[in-house]
């Protein structure tokens, strides 16, 4: 392979594995958003969350595995108790989606000042395991293993995901939520106990996606900033509620991001408004949407 | 007392109150004042989108931010470009962006308007990042001249003095509020009430749906830039993180919410809420974001009316006591 070849294969697989990243958040975001009409702006809120906790996890532990596991549950589990004591409390007061709207908003206010008062303003550098760091060579490729990994955990993942939605009774629940919650309600599923593990699993994913992409990244204050938009991005553009379309479209945005930064870097950012304004343009909904 | 007169009364309280306070507080808490009338107006130019015509904008710092630009860099390259016309241009460029933005904006309502108005919000914080040779980057634009407000012939004042700059601050800005509340009063007032209520029944009186949404989409970004212009000639400094930033979106959503929502005066209410409570946690702690969050959180867990809806409780029961034996007997 010749080196320009490589350097875009690389720039490829460097797009593959921020896009799969971007799915690990925008999936659980827009499954919570299609069951109940949430549109949690603190999602990324998590999302960072579950770095500075990996942080956290590997000054007691030492162990990048033992954080992994437990800074997505940690984070998993304040966002059901979100979910069960917070938002079912604003749902009640019947200011329609505004209420949630704003109270996620606080939230993410709310958790983006405290990591400042736990944690500092400061960068906090997580190393690449040992295990993991280091670089593969194929074929005039070379390719950092950690990225690799990523990708590799973010396909894993999607993996069960894929399996649960479509292979489950829980999945199946999911999936008619998605189209009809009150529907399901009335056939005597207990929505409120589906509706709070949804919410869990989403924010759980959301914290597997920043402790992954912690030792990349660094972890900051602002690190749910990018994120957060390319997320919100990725289900608009993808259709509210759709897990086809935010697959797609987090593919998308990865390799836009990605290409763009290398041929036209000031204006990298743009690309990415400018494509969701031409597919809303064309079609509000979304790739895959049916709602606005 | 009639009511006409009684509200000559307010009014004439209100504006004696503001003239004075220069004289009678000092210079710090004149500054506040102006913080105050600033964060107010901006609440209140976000409210007519957000109460009176049902469309929530996350993105409302792209408009107050357009104009503290437009008027920043007309001040710093055009030498000796008047006070007046600085205003306006940073008011007209906000319109602008608005225009710009409608036509994709109007086709949406909801969770995706919000989002797009947020996009877009950050797109203009982006570029104002990266175009760092028009618009200074990250350190921004600093220490443009303040010219004199004047009148050809017969006056000028010099507006870097600061209880001068504060009664030109506030006539402004409490024109353009008066100007946004006699606007809900007009025929075109109640259309916004009417696409917040019923958008397809405007729709089916006649109206036009899209223009009139972009022409409130304008009105509103107008008299964002106009406190964006006002904010810059304040500070004297325009950074993105001054004024594009999207937590800069959030202070007058949070101003709506916390004043009370579907209200026209809430927003002022709300702003000098947040400004109190801001000041207040000043002195005991150093972060006063956490604690604005929290107090915002709070009220949208257990006050989801606001403080407006307190003072509305506390009039409707004395108006009941005040009419109580005539009511009762009437109940009997």
């Amino acid at each position: 392979m010749s080196p320009v070849t490589a350097m875009y294969v690389a720039q490829a697989i460097h797009g593959l594995a921020y896009g799969m990243l971007l799915f690990l958040v925008a999936s659980g975001l827009t499954l919570i958003f299609g069951m109940m009409g949430i549109l949690n702006i603190a999602h990324a809120s998590f999302f960072m969350l579950a770095g500075y906790l990996c942080f956290q996890f590997l000054a007691w532990t030492q162990n990048f595995w033992l954080s992994l596991l437990f800074a997505p549950i940690c984070v998993g589990i304040i966002g059901i108790l979100i979910e069960r004591f917070l938002l079912r409390k604003v749902q009640a007061h019947g200011l329609g989606h505004i209420g949630e709207l704003l109270l996620t908003l606080g939230l993410m206010l709310i958790i983006a000042e405290a990591v400042k008062a736990f944690w500092g303003t400061e960068s906090l550098v997580i190393r690449i395991p040992g295990s993991l760091s280091g670089l593969v060579h194929f074929n005039g490729l070379e390719y950092p293993i950690y990225r690799l990994f990523i990708i590799g955990l973010s396909f894993v993942l999607l993996g069960i995901l894929a399996f649960i939605l479509f292979k489950t009774r829980l999945g199946m629940i999911v999936r008619a939520a998605v189209s009809d919650a009150q529907m399901v309600s009335a056939l005597g599923i207990n929505m409120p106990v589906v509706f709070m593990l949804v919410f869990g699993i989403g924010t759980w994913m959301a914290g597997v996606a920043g402790v992954a992409a912690a030792p990349l990244l660094t972890v900051f204050p602002g690190m749910a900033d990018q994120m957060g938009m390319d997320a919100f991005v990725v289900v608009v553009v993808g259709g509210f509620g759709s897990l086809m379309g935010a697959f797609v479209v987090s593919f998308i945005l990865g390799e836009l991001n990605s290409y763009g930064v290398q041929f036209i870097p000031r204006l990298a950012p743009v690309l990415l408004f400018l494509f969701m304004a031409v597919v809303l343009s064309f079609k509000p909904t979304g790739f895959f949407g049916e709602r606005e | 007392m009639s009511a006409k007169l009684k509200s000559i009364i307010i009014w004439a309280v209100v504006l004696v109150g503001l003239a004075i306070i220069p004289q009678v507080f000092g210079i710090v808490k004149t500054n506040t004042v102006v913080e105050l009338g600033i964060s107010a107006m901006f609440a209140v130019s976000l409210n007519l989108l957000l109460s009176f015509t049902g469309l929530l904008s996350f993105g409302h710092a792209l408009f107050f931010g357009a104009g503290a630009y437009a008027t920043a860099l007309l001040l710093q390259n055009v030498n000796g470009f008047p006070l007046v016309p600085a205003v306006l241009a940073g008011g007209l460029a906000a319109a602008v962006i608005a225009a710009i933005c409608s036509p994709l904006l109007v086709r949406v309502s909801g969770t995706a308007f919000a989002m797009l108005t947020m996009a877009f919000g950050q797109l203009m914080f982006v570029l104002c990042l990266k175009f760092r040779e028009i618009t200074g980057g990250e350190d921004g634009i600093a220490g443009f001249p303040i010219p004199p407000f004047k009148i050809p012939f017969l006056l000028s004042v010099d507006m870097t003095v600061p209880s001068n700059f504060y009664y030109f601050a506030i006539s402004v800005l409490g024109l353009s509020i008066l100007a946004m509340w006699f606007l809900t009063k007009t025929p075109f007032g109640s259309l916004m009430v009417g696409i917040r209520d019923n958008a397809d029944r405007v729709d089916y009186l006649g109206f036009k749906l899209a223009p009139t949404k972009a022409i409130i989409f304008l009105i509103s970004g107008f008299f964002a830039g106009i406190a964006g212009s006002i904010f810059a000639l304040f500070q004297n400094v325009v950074s993105t993180d001054g004024v594009l930033h999207i937590l800069v979106s959030f202070t007058p959503l949070m101003a709506v919410l916390v004043g009370g929502i579907g209200t026209f005066f809430g927003p002022i209410l709300g702003s000098a809420v947040l400004l109190f409570v801001e000041e207040m946690s000043m002195a005991y702690t150093e972060r006063v974001e956490l604690v604005a969050g929290l107090v915002f959180v709070g009220i949208v867990l257990f006050l989801p009316g606001g403080f407006m809806y307190i003072y509305v409780q506390i009039k409707a029961k004395l108006a009941a006591r005040s009419a109580g034996p005539a009511a009762m007997e009437k109940a009997s």
